[in-house]
Formats: structure tokens, C-alpha cells, sequence
């Protein structure tokens, strides 16, 4: 508060030279700012079950466990996209309507009254999945089905549903694959779309999904190895299918036990998972990542950070974050360029975006021919080459 | 109405204030009465009167209220009203106190005139709960999400902006309803549904899930949320175990009115009573009691404090009223064959427009209610009573003929219910006037030119029912097939059918939803009766009760009702074939390629020749080799 009201007082009457100065050191603080990592200062989750019909009941009761795990920790509603693909809590089958457990003990109902869900049913697509991750939507989206995440953002994906060697199926009919997943990671963090980000899979093979990740700052873990399967945990007899999975409700038992402000590290979470109880080995691969996993609380990921930046003046705009006119005194610099630096994000975003919109020339004319109107050709000319290809050679042959 | 008592005092301001067509004219009486205030305090006195009655209407209002009415199944139902209203948008700028800042923004960004957005799950049972009520008309919506909008803009930006549109509600509502985006899904009806100057756009989503998700945002547009007042009963799994629910959300704009936006939720609920063994409806057998807390699992404790007024209506149906008449006794709430739990804080009798009396309503007010004290109002029944319903004159109901996956027809079926006869005699020479209005998707090709009509059994030909016909044929994978037709049947007629003939067409592979086999859907049709109005008149009503709900059952409607929605199996291609395909064919090719790459490439005689060769040197090579261990061996011993 203090120094809020110091600055314009201060700046009040200086001499020409000392703004001079003031504006230079402003200017050099922000260059070297640029270049040194962000800051964690936001955190995301984007929670996914990818498999529909009742029998997969399952899968939701994960993904809900998990989006209350994480609201309850502190992030809130609108940094966490949910992805279901089937509706499990008013389907005519259950006999709890608008409820969902992931426990036959009925004590929490994970679909209270406050979930909202961003993208469901056929929605949950590959498409969609890959273009959240990468930001790329139509321009009608609105902001809540959107990740706006940045350089200082963490952030958590959870994907759980059916999956095999180095793949993972979305509603029964398409498959994410290991390169498409590295590849959308890849965007992401060319896009300054994260500071780290902490992938978490349930299902059969989830290790496999991990192998094509290059992108630093990139921890995975999975609950199974290669050729493993993973198992649901139990059966509820009134609901009359498995509730929940054995990795997600292991993970949900460690985390019973904390609250928002508690230090446990991301080690004991990964060493928490024991292979008998699992019923398949608990893989996490953490050669991208650089911290040591001891010293990482999970509620870097799994929580919210809230830092609150004081400015000292009121929100002005994208503009003032090239405004040197503002009067600073020489010890506010240091606070001020994150303020400055906080300020230029979603500029750049907007930049990006901008950036996005306008392809080179050869992706342009590559896209137009991926355009669904266009495939049928291209199909068509390849089959032609093809027939040409095979009469030349059996002319040759004989 | 709020214009009419608005009119008066603003005239009388203009006669003194010379800038009086401003738009801020109310604000100026307090510079006008210090100008007169030597001359004349009587005129100050009229002027702050003025100002006071006109500054009302121009808050921002809220009300809440719930009409709960048994049903003759058994059942009963629950319909929750909550209005908020904005003053015209020019006055209070983009501030707003009760207002839902999300809707107003809505409203100014896309420019709508009107719109309403139904999540309905279950199907309105029109032959038990009604089809010629207010409650019928305007509240029983087709299952799914139904949205359709009226835009006050130029004809050439309308769908690019009803996209957008989707996508907003989507992102409000928690729902897919930015699959309405595609012209393949939405459609430009002209007087079918609504009589409109091609502003209105329409789309339905038959298989839409609606849920505790699809409430939750629904609810936040209210000013006390579900924390106070008549939404506090909202109890998530009471309402979704029920036979039937709908919520919706209408709005109208328009620049004398300002934004009104009326939320409902209509509910079929089975009571929860103690004995199951009143389950099975029987003659003879008591009607279950049910009371707030059976149906809801909750009291009402108090009003949401701002709102203007909270009211709980329970209404006993034309057949009840009719029941107890007969019997000689008066309605009060403690009566021969019922009595409610609470003494009503005022009644009400209504008024079908061709009935003299049709229903009577209960009042209670919230807000004499708290927590210490809360209101549980329920009826008991002590004596048995049967009634039954008012139907629309027609039963409309639709399915599907024909077998196979390449053709079918789809029927329209209309069963009489005879109601003409009790209302007007029956002139033997009278029709009866019937809207349709259907939308099909593309891939089921309909061809409108195989309409056939048959009553009571023997077919007509088109031009005797059919009066007017707007047909906007589909497109493949662009336009949905649109049938707006207005028919006229005679009044003796028991049973209408009318047959419509269409293809099966080819999805690409891309298309076809994950969960394909299951079927596809069409959206059900409306069918409308326009010399039928479902409008209530409560004579003894004071007209400054102000409540919204009742205003709604007054305002004029025609009676309609939604058909079934129909599910079209469609020839779905087996989707691993491809790979398959692709497997074995690659199969093929390699080994072709292989074997004739091997034929190209490989000279048989020049083979053995390096075979050879390689010999030789292997052979020298050898004898090198053994020459020189002879000569090592030797020179060791």
C-alpha cells in the first residue's frame, strides 16, 4: 500500500535527467526479465476420460475424483477443462440420478452441486483434445472451453479410458497416438503455453503413451509399463459396474491426506504407488524434467498458486506495458518488472494468435489440400499414380 | 403496462422542460421543481409524485415462484418461475444489480429480439398431464436442448451471428449446443413455428444429456443462486429421479422494454410417499399425499430477500374443481375431499377462455415464512377422487414404417379427443385448423411429393386437407429438410394419418458418431392448433399482484404439442473393414513388388560366376593359410 502511494509522489517533481534514468533501467530490467524463465504464477488441469458407455462408468468416476481432488486443492473452476464423453450421471441406468461414486461405500458424491463440465459427449473428440492443448480453435469458442495458459503456467493432464501400445482410445472409434500427444506437447511448449506440465495416464500400456515426449519441463506418469494391464479397483453391486481404477484411487488415497497447504513432495506421491496393490508397475519418466522430484510439492500441479502482484496504479491495459511514460522511482523496478512483464502476456498471446491466423504460403496450400473437401481428391490422384506406377512395372516385367 | 402509467407523467414533464425528448427525462424533476418552487408547491408535489411512479417500473426486478399441482396419474407436478427484468439498456449503461450480467451481454452482442433455450429430459405425457393448458403449451418442450432466436439484424449477418450465438450458450450452459452451428443442424422456419420476416433461426438436439451441469449455470443467473428463496429447493437428485424435466430460459428484448428474462423449470415428480402400494393408479384408491419436503427433500425457509415478490401457488386442476362442485361443498382449502397442510394467504380462481371456471389456485407468500418457521405446504387427500385432464383436439403422435436400411415412410398420426363437441356442439360442417412443423436431417431423404393423407381410413387427396405447404428441401451435407404445412381437418374426423416417403443416405466415415449403430435421431415435430388458445383469465385477479407466472398463463397462446422423436437406423459401415483393407492390400503389394523387384534385379548367370569367384578365393586363402601353419608348426618342434 505504501509503495503504491510512494511512486506517483515521488515522480511528481524529478528532474528530467533522473526519469531519463529511471526509464532506462525500467527498459533494461524488462529486456533482462524477458530472457530469464517466467515465473510459476498460474496453474491449469485439463481432466479427460475418453470412453463412453456405461460399462466404462469408471473412467468418469476417475475424472471426477480427480476435478474435485483439484478444485478442493485450489484451482479453480474456470482453469480446469473437463473433458466426459458420455453423460454417467443422469444416464436412465443408474439408479442414483445426478449422482456418480467412486466408492461402493456411497459417502461422497463426486457429481455435486457445482460441476461444470466443458466439453462432453461427441465432443470429446481427438480434435478437440489436440486443439485445447495447442490453443488452435475457431474463433466462436468461448473462453471457458479454452486453456489460456502461458509461460508461467503448470499444468495437469489426466487422461484416462482405454488404451494400448502407444495410443489411447477416444470414444471407441479414434486413438491419440504417442506422436500425436509429443507432438501437441511440442506446440505447446514452443507457444509458451506452459512452465511444466505434469501428465498423468490411466489405462493399459500408459508408459508407452510417454515415449515420443522431447519437450523439456515435461514429467509423465502412467499406470502401467509395456505390456501391462491396468485393473479397476472394485465392484459396486448397486451400481453394477467397477467404480474406479486402481492407479487413480491409490493417487486419491494419498491425496485424502493433505490440504492446500501441504508440503508433500511429488516423490512421495510417485513412491506411494505400491505394484502389488496396483496389480501393474506405476511408471513415471522424469529424464525432461530438471527439478529434483523430492524438493517439488504436488501442489505445484495439483493446487493453485494465487500470487497476488502489487501494482501502483490501476489496471491500464495492454498499452502500458510499453508505456515508459509511467513514472517509476529506481528501487520499484524490481517489483515492477514482473508487473510490466505480467502486462506483455496476453499481448503476446494475442500476437501469437495473430501469427497463427496467417500461415506461410506451403502450409496454406498443404492445409487447403488436408481440407475435408479436398481429401477425396488427393485420395483419388494417389490411387491414379498408383495404377500408373503398377501398369509400368508389369510392362517392364514382362 | 409499465408503458402505459409511464406515458402520463412524462407528458406533463414535456410541457416545462424544453429538453424533455431526451432519453433521461425522469432525472429532471428534481432541477425542474426548484425553477417553480417560488411560484407554485403544488406543482413540486405532482412532480415528485411523478418522478416516484415513473423511476419504479425502471428498477431492476426480480421474482420467484412456484406452482405445484397434482396430477391425475398419481404424480405431481413442479414448475419454478423466476423473472428478471433490466430496464431499457440506454438508462443504467452496463451496470446492473439483479440482472445477469452473461445474459445482458448476450442480448447486446448478437442483438436478440427474442430467444429460448430448453434442456429437457423425458417426454410430456399429453393424454394424463394435459395438452390444452398453459402448462402444456408453453412448458412441455421436446426432449434434448430445443433453442430457437428471433435477431434484430440485417437477413445476411443472421447465421453467421446464430453461430457465434451457439457457441456463447455452449460455453454458458455446459452443453454441445455449438453442434446447432452447422447449417446442417438449423433451420429458417417462416410460419410453422413462429411467424417471423426470416429472422428466426431454429435447431434441436434430440440426444442432448441434461444434467446437474447444465442446471448449475443456469441457476448462477439467479441472484440468490440456490442458496435462498423458492430455488433453495432445488434438491439435484429429487429432480433428476423425476418422470420429466425441462428448464428453460426465455428472454425477450426490445428497446421500450428493456430485457426481460423469464427462467422456468417444470417438473414431473412421483411423490415420495411412505405405502409403495400406491403406486399402480386404481379406481377407488386414494391419490398419494405429498407435501414440499416429500417432493423435494427440502422446506422453504424465507424468500430470497431480493426479490419483489415469492409466491408458492398450488393449483387444483378444472377436474377437481368439477369433482368437488358436484358435491355440493365450497372450495377451501380444507374441503370434503382434500386439505392442504397450510391456510392459503389469498385464492384465485382462473378461467379457460372457453370454460367459465376451469381451475382454482392457492396462494401462499414466502416471505411470511423463515427459517425457524418454514413453509411445507402439501395436500392430503381424504376421499378418492378420478379426473381427468383437458386434451388438445387432437392426439399427435409419430413413427416410423417400412423395414430395411434403404427406404422408409414416416406417419403423422392424429387421434380426435372430441373436445370440439364439448366446447361449440358440433356443427356438422366445421374444421379444425392444424400446423405442422417438422425439420429432418439430411441423410434421411425425404420426398415431399409421396405425401399421402388418409382420414378416418380412406385416403384424400392433398388438396382437400392441406391448405398452404412450405417445403425447403435438404441438401446433402448442407440444408436439413424443413415441412411447414397447414391442414385443415373436418371436425368429425376420429383419426388423421398422413404418410411421408424417404431414402436412407450414405454418411461419409467421418460422420458417423461413435455410437453409430445405435441410430439416428429426428427432432421432434410441432403440431399447433391456432383457433386454440390455451390462455387463462383470472377475473378476480388484482392486476397489481405483479405475478409474472400468472402473467405467462394469460398471455395468448395456441395450443401445441411435440411429437415423439424418432430414431432412424441408418446402414452403418463396419468401421474396422478399412484397416483390414489397408492391411491385406499392403499385404499384396509387398509381396508383388517384392517378387517382381526380385525378378528385375536378378541375373542368375552372374551369380554363379562371383559364387565361383568367391571359391577360388576362398581356396587360395586356405591353402595360405594351412601353408603357413605347417611352416609354424615346423619351426616350433
Amino acid at each position: 500500500m505504501a509503495f503504491g502511494r510512494r511512486s506517483p509522489r515521488s515522480s511528481r517533481h524529478p528532474p528530467a535527467l533522473a526519469i531519463v534514468t529511471a526509464l532506462l533501467l525500467a527498459f533494461l530490467f524488462s529486456a533482462a526479465a524477458s530472457s530469464t524463465d517466467a515465473m510459476h504464477n498460474n496453474n491449469w488441469a485439463v481432466l479427460v476420460c475418453t470412453s463412453r458407455f456405461w460399462f466404462n462408468y469408471r473412467h468418469m468416476a476417475n475424472t471426477l475424483s480427480l476435478y474435485r481432488t483439484v478444485k478442493r486443492l485450489g484451482i479453480p473452476d474456470e482453469r480446469i477443462i473437463l473433458m466426459l464423453a458420455d453423460d454417467m450421471a443422469c444416464n436412465p441406468r443408474n439408479s442414483y440420478p445426478a449422482q456418480v461414486f467412486n466408492n461402493e461405500n456411497h459417502q461422497l458424491n463426486l457429481y455435486g452441486d457445482n460441476v461444470e463440465v466443458d466439453y462432453r459427449g461427441y465432443e470429446v473428440t481427438v480434435e478437440n483434445f489436440l486443439r485445447v492443448l495447442t490453443g488452435r480453435h475457431e474463433s466462436a469458442v468461448p473462453r471457458s472451453k479454452r486453456v489460456l495458459s502461458d509461460e508461467g503456467s503448470h499444468i495437469l493432464l489426466y487422461m484416462t479410458g482405454h488404451g494400448g501400445d502407444e495410443f489411447l482410445k477416444f470414444q471407441d472409434s479414434e486413438e491419440l497416438q504417442s506422436h500425436d500427444l509429443a507432438d501437441a506437447v511440442k506446440q505447446m511448449k514452443e507457444k509458451h503455453r506452459f512452465k511444466e506440465l505434469l501428465i498423468m495416464v490411466d489405462t493399459c500400456q500408459a508408459a508407452t503413451l510417454f515415449s515420443q515426449l522431447q519437450s523439456p519441463g515435461v514429467l509423465a506418469i502412467g499406470s502401467s509399463m509395456k505390456g501391462e494391464n491396468s485393473y479397476s479397483h472394485h465392484l459396486d453391486s448397486d451400481i453394477g459396474v467397477s467404480v474406479v481404477d486402481r492407479f487413480t484411487y491409490y493417487t486419491l488415497a494419498f491425496f485424502e491426506k493433505l490440504n492446500m497447504y501441504s508440503n508433500a513432495s511429488l516423490n512421495s506421491l510417485f513412491t506411494s504407488y505400491n505394484p502389488s496393490m496396483l496389480m501393474s508397475t506405476a511408471y513415471y519418466r522424469m529424464d525432461l524434467y530438471e527439478r529434483p522430484l523430492n524438493e517439488v510439492p504436488v501442489t505445484n500441479f495439483f493446487g493453485s498458486v494465487m500470487k497476488t502482484l502489487h501494482t501502483d496504479s490501476a489496471y491500464t491495459g495492454f498499452l502500458a506495458a510499453h508505456d515508459y511514460a509511467t513514472p517509476l522511482s529506481v528501487g520499484d523496478n524490481l517489483d515492477d518488472h514482473f508487473m510490466l512483464k505480467d502486462r506483455s502476456t496476453p499481448r503476446r498471446s494475442n500476437i501469437e494468435k495473430e501469427a497463427q491466423l496467417t500461415p506461410h504460403g506451403w502450409t496454406e496450400v498443404l492445409l487447403e489440400q488436408l481440407e475435408g473437401k479436398n481429401t477425396d481428391t488427393v485420395v483419388m490422384y494417389g490411387l491414379g499414380g498408383m495404377g500408373i506406377l503398377l501398369a509400368l512395372s508389369t510392362w517392364l516385367s514382362m | 403496462m409499465a408503458a402505459h402509467s409511464r406515458g402520463h407523467p412524462a407528458m406533463r414533464e414535456r410541457e416545462f422542460s424544453p429538453a424533455g425528448t431526451s432519453p433521461y427525462w425522469w432525472i429532471r424533476p428534481c432541477a425542474g421543481p426548484i425553477l417553480f418552487l417560488s411560484l407554485l408547491f403544488l406543482f413540486l408535489f405532482l412532480f415528485t409524485a411523478a418522478a416516484a411512479s415513473a423511476a419504479a417500473p425502471e428498477e431492476e426486478k426480480f421474482t420467484e415462484e412456484l406452482l405445484l399441482r397434482p396430477l391425475p396419474d398419481r404424480k405431481a407436478l413442479a414448475h419454478f418461475h423466476f423473472r428478471s427484468s433490466a430496464p431499457p439498456a440506454a438508462s443504467v449503461g452496463r451496470h446492473h444489480h439483479l440482472f445477469p450480467k452473461a445474459i445482458s451481454q448476450l442480448v447486446k452482442k448478437y442483438h436478440i429480439s427474442e430467444l429460448e433455450l430448453s434442456f429437457t429430459q423425458g417426454r410430456w405425457n399429453y393424454e394424463q398431464w394435459g395438452g390444452f393448458d398453459p402448462m402444456s403449451t408453453n412448458n412441455a418442450k421436446p426432449p434434448g436442448v430445443e433453442l430457437w432466436a428471433v435477431f434484430d439484424l440485417p437477413l445476411s449477418e443472421i447465421d453467421a451471428t446464430w453461430k457465434n450465438l451457439t457457441h456463447t450458450l455452449s460455453g454458458l450452459f455446459c452443453a454441445s449446443i455449438n453442434f446447432l452451428e452447422s447449417s446442417t443442424a438449423f433451420s429458417a422456419p417462416r410460419w410453422g413455428f413462429k411467424l417471423n420476416e426470416g429472422n428466426l433461426r431454429y435447431g434441436a438436439l434430440p440426444r442432448e444429456a441434461v444434467c446437474t451441469e447444465n442446471l448449475t449455470p443456469w441457476l448462477k443467473l439467479l441472484p440468490c443462486r440456490d442458496k435462498a428463496g423458492i430455488a433453495s429447493l432445488l434438491y439435484r437428485p429429487s429432480i433428476y429421479k423425476g418422470y420429466y424435466h425441462s428448464q428453460k430460459l426465455k428472454l425477450r428484448s426490445s428497446q421500450s422494454l428493456g430485457i426481460i428474462l423469464d427462467q422456468t423449470l417444470t417438473v414431473v415428480l412421483q411423490p415420495n410417499t411412505v405405502s409403495g402400494e400406491q403406486l399402480h393408479s386404481n379406481h377407488g384408491q386414494l391419490q398419494p399425499n405429498w407435501s414440499m419436503r416429500h417432493l423435494f427433500n427440502r422446506k422453504l425457509s424465507g424468500k430470497c430477500l431480493v426479490s419483489k415478490s415469492s409466491r408458492v401457488f398450488i393449483e387444483v386442476d378444472k377436474g377437481i374443481v368439477d369433482n368437488v362442485n358436484k358435491s355440493g361443498s365450497d372450495l377451501s382449502w380444507s374441503n370434503e375431499f382434500f386439505v392442504l397442510s397450510n391456510s392459503p394467504d389469498k385464492l384465485i380462481k382462473g378461467q379457460n377462455h372457453v370454460e367459465i371456471q376451469s381451475s382454482f389456485l392457492y396462494v401462499y407468500d414466502a416471505s411470511n415464512y423463515t427459517e425457524e418457521k418454514p413453509l411445507d405446504v402439501g395436500i392430503t387427500w381424504k376421499l378418492p377422487l378420478v379426473w381427468t385432464c383437458t386434451p388438445s383436439p387432437f392426439h399427435a403422435s409419430r413413427f416410423l414404417m417400412g423395414s430395411g436400411n434403404e427406404r422408409g415412410s414416416i406417419a403423422l398420426s392424429f387421434m380426435s379427443t372430441n373436445l370440439h363437441k364439448q366446447i361449440s356442439g358440433s356443427p356438422t360442417d366445421c374444421s379444425i385448423k392444424a400446423v405442422i412443423f417438422q425439420v429432418v436431417p439430411w441423410y434421411v431423404k425425404v420426398y415431399y411429393h409421396s405425401l399421402e393423407i388418409f382420414i378416418d381410413g380412406s385416403r384424400k387427396t392433398v388438396s382437400e386437407v392441406v391448405d398452404k405447404i412450405h417445403v425447403i428441401p435438404s441438401e446433402d451435407k448442407l440444408l436439413p429438410g424443413t415441412l411447414e404445412m397447414l391442414l385443415r381437418f373436418p371436425c368429425s374426423m376420429q383419426s388423421g394419418t398422413l404418410t411421408l416417403d424417404f431414402d436412407k443416405g450414405f454418411l461419409h466415415i467421418d460422420e458417423y458418431p461413435p455410437d453409430a449403430n445405435q441410430g439416428f435421431d429426428i427432432p421432434s415435430a410441432l403440431v399447433s392448433f391456432p383457433e386454440f388458445s390455451s390462455a387463462r383469465s383470472y377475473p378476480e385477479i388484482d392486476p397489481v399482484l405483479g405475478s409474472p407466472l400468472l402473467e405467462n398463463f394469460q398471455e395468448d397462446s395456441v395450443v401445441k404439442s411435440y411429437t415423439e422423436v424418432l430414431l432412424v437406423p441408418l446402414t452403418t459401415p463396419d468401421f474396422s473393414m478399412p484397416y483390414n483393407v489397408i492391411t491385406f492390400t499392403c499385404t499384396v503389394l509387398a509381396l508383388y513388388f517384392g517378387s517382381l523387384l526380385n525378378a528385375l534385379r536378378r541375373r542368375i548367370g552372374e551369380e554363379e560366376r562371383e559364387l565361383k569367384k568367391t571359391v577360388v578365393i576362398l581356396k587360395k586363402w586356405q591353402l595360405l593359410a594351412s601353408i603357413l601353419y605347417r611352416k609354424f608348426v615346423d619351426e616350433l618342434f
